[in-house]
């Protein structure tokens, strides 16, 4: 899910900048803003992560020009997606992804938003997470075995935590404010959606001790994904949505629809793989 | 067995990472009274505020090696910054708009355009960063920087200036009353052809 869901993320981000990218990260003079001083801030802090200019001078180095490698760049992004989405190279690609990501977002400094930061972790966890996974086309091919389902879920878990100590953060410093008290912001919702006042405070900040039940987990999994696809509607923040649910599905989905098929009755008992799957986490 | 425990460990250390940075935030916010909390609390979020910023290597040199390897790794791992999406509180609208004068005495308002909507809400977080950055100097770089682009589309102007503003929405009393969105100037700055043409400031 996981790799799927951030393939396709990476796909839609590289394709709705299309226009825009070297408008956002070229360095000759026709650029919004330019990289040069969100590189400089970024070194300060440290010389060591990954940003475009890299990728620039050693264009320049070999005799192409900055455009050149921009391009280079987006089309890098556009096929390490789809490549996630079918499961080919399966490792390889999520680091291509993660790191032309990750210069991009750096990059662009100012320009970037809660989606960079979202699509960083969800390709962190999944740069070091056990591929290629019994559904891609590498495993297929490879016929290696199966990956160790402990380590699955290891990995599983540590997005599950990650995405609760999100949430409850989120909802405790909303909480914090008086506007999702009083009433203000739930009229500023009426006027610039999809703030729905205190509702979304307590769907977050509720999330780490509700997700993990199994009867409130659906509804809570629920409630969280519409509030995505909501911001994404009615905010037109497509890419934020879309890589939420994506992390939320991963996270929590499976497990989910796991145990609908193991426990209903007409289950398949043939089918130790899947429940094992529900034991290991 | 080995495996297992530097999994673990590592683990742990990652969510302290997380979590440290979130608390941090939280402290901040309390700290500088943009909550709904007691005086009470500012005054003691102030006292925790430092030990937070020393437990995250804050106080460290930038050039030491350990606040280095840290942030690096916070910044791989997208963990560099606490999660207070829209919070407090629902934030104001900065907006940024540009006069353009020519020669001949005509004026236009122009916008900085760009050509689809992901790229437009990157540059309402741009704007944000602008109107809440408490250095001038780099507000004005980035506002000069997004007058450039306004010289290349417009040749033939002779002046640029740039108004810099929030969109203040009015209360629930206030709309009753009649009272729509309100544009609060902040800063304005104008740029004649000849400092458009001279070299940008290195950051």
């Amino acid at each position: 899910m996981l790799r799927v869901g951030l393939g396709i993320q990476t796909i839609f981000y590289a394709v709705s900048l299309q226009y825009d990218w070297n408008y956002l990260f070229a360095r000759t003079g026709h650029e919004l803003v330019g990289p040069e001083l969100p590189e400089a801030l970024l070194s300060t802090q440290s010389p060591l992560v990954p940003r475009l200019g890299w990728l620039t001078a050693v264009g320049i180095r070999i005799g192409l020009s900055e455009s050149i490698v921009l391009s280079i760049a987006w089309w890098l992004l556009v096929i390490a997606g789809a490549a996630l989405v079918a499961g080919v190279f399966s490792r390889a690609s999520a680091v291509v992804a993660w790191l032309v990501h990750l210069s991009a977002a750096k990059s662009a400094g100012f320009l970037c938003y809660g989606v960079d930061n979202f699509m960083t972790i969800g390709f962190f966890y999944l740069v070091f997470a056990p591929l290629p996974d019994r559904w891609s086309v590498d495993q297929r091919w490879q016929k290696a075995r199966p990956q160790d389902r402990q380590l699955l879920g290891f990995w599983r878990r540590v997005l599950q935590l990650h995405l609760c100590v999100i949430y409850f953060f989120t909802g405790l410093t909303k909480a914090s404010g008086t506007g999702w008290w009083d009433g203000s912001n739930l009229w500023r919702a009426l006027i610039r959606p999809p703030f729905t006042g205190i509702a979304i405070a307590l769907l977050e900040l509720s999330y780490p001790f509700f997700i993990w039940g199994r009867r409130t987990r659906a509804i809570w999994l629920a409630g969280i994904c519409t509030m995505h696809v909501a911001i994404g509607l009615a905010m037109g923040m497509y890419l934020f949505a879309l890589v939420m649910v994506v992390l939320n599905l991963a996270a929590f989905a499976p497990n989910g629809f796991v145990w609908k098929i193991c426990a209903s009755p007409g289950a398949n008992r043939e089918q130790p793989e899947t429940c094992r799957e529900v034991e290991a986490h | 067995m080995r495996h297992k425990r530097i999994y673990l460990a590592w683990l742990v250390l990652h969510f302290l990472i997380i979590v440290a940075i979130s608390c941090r935030e939280v402290v901040w916010l309390v700290a500088h009274r943009l909550t709904a909390l007691p005086p009470s609390w500012s005054y003691l979020a102030q006292k925790v505020e430092p030990i937070t910023a020393r437990a995250l290597g804050q106080t460290l040199a930038s050039s030491n090696p350990l606040r280095r390897a840290f942030l690096t790794y916070c910044h791989l791992a997208g963990t560099e910054r606490g999660y207070g999406y829209f919070a407090p509180n629902v934030p104001d609208s900065f907006r940024l708009g540009f006069g353009v004068d020519y020669a001949d005495g005509r004026s236009e308002y122009t916008l900085p355009a760009v050509n689809s909507r992901a790229a437009g809400l990157r540059v309402a977080s741009l704007l944000d960063e602008i109107g809440r950055t408490p250095h001038p100097a780099l507000r004005e770089y980035v506002v000069k920087t997004i007058a450039g682009t306004i010289w290349r589309e417009h040749p033939d102007a002779v002046k640029v200036r740039a108004v810099f503003g929030v969109t203040k929405l009015p209360s629930i009393v206030e709309f009753e009353q009649g009272k729509q969105e309100d544009f609060e100037f902040l800063y304005g700055y104008d740029f004649s052809r000849r400092e458009a043409a001279a070299p940008l400031p290195q950051p």
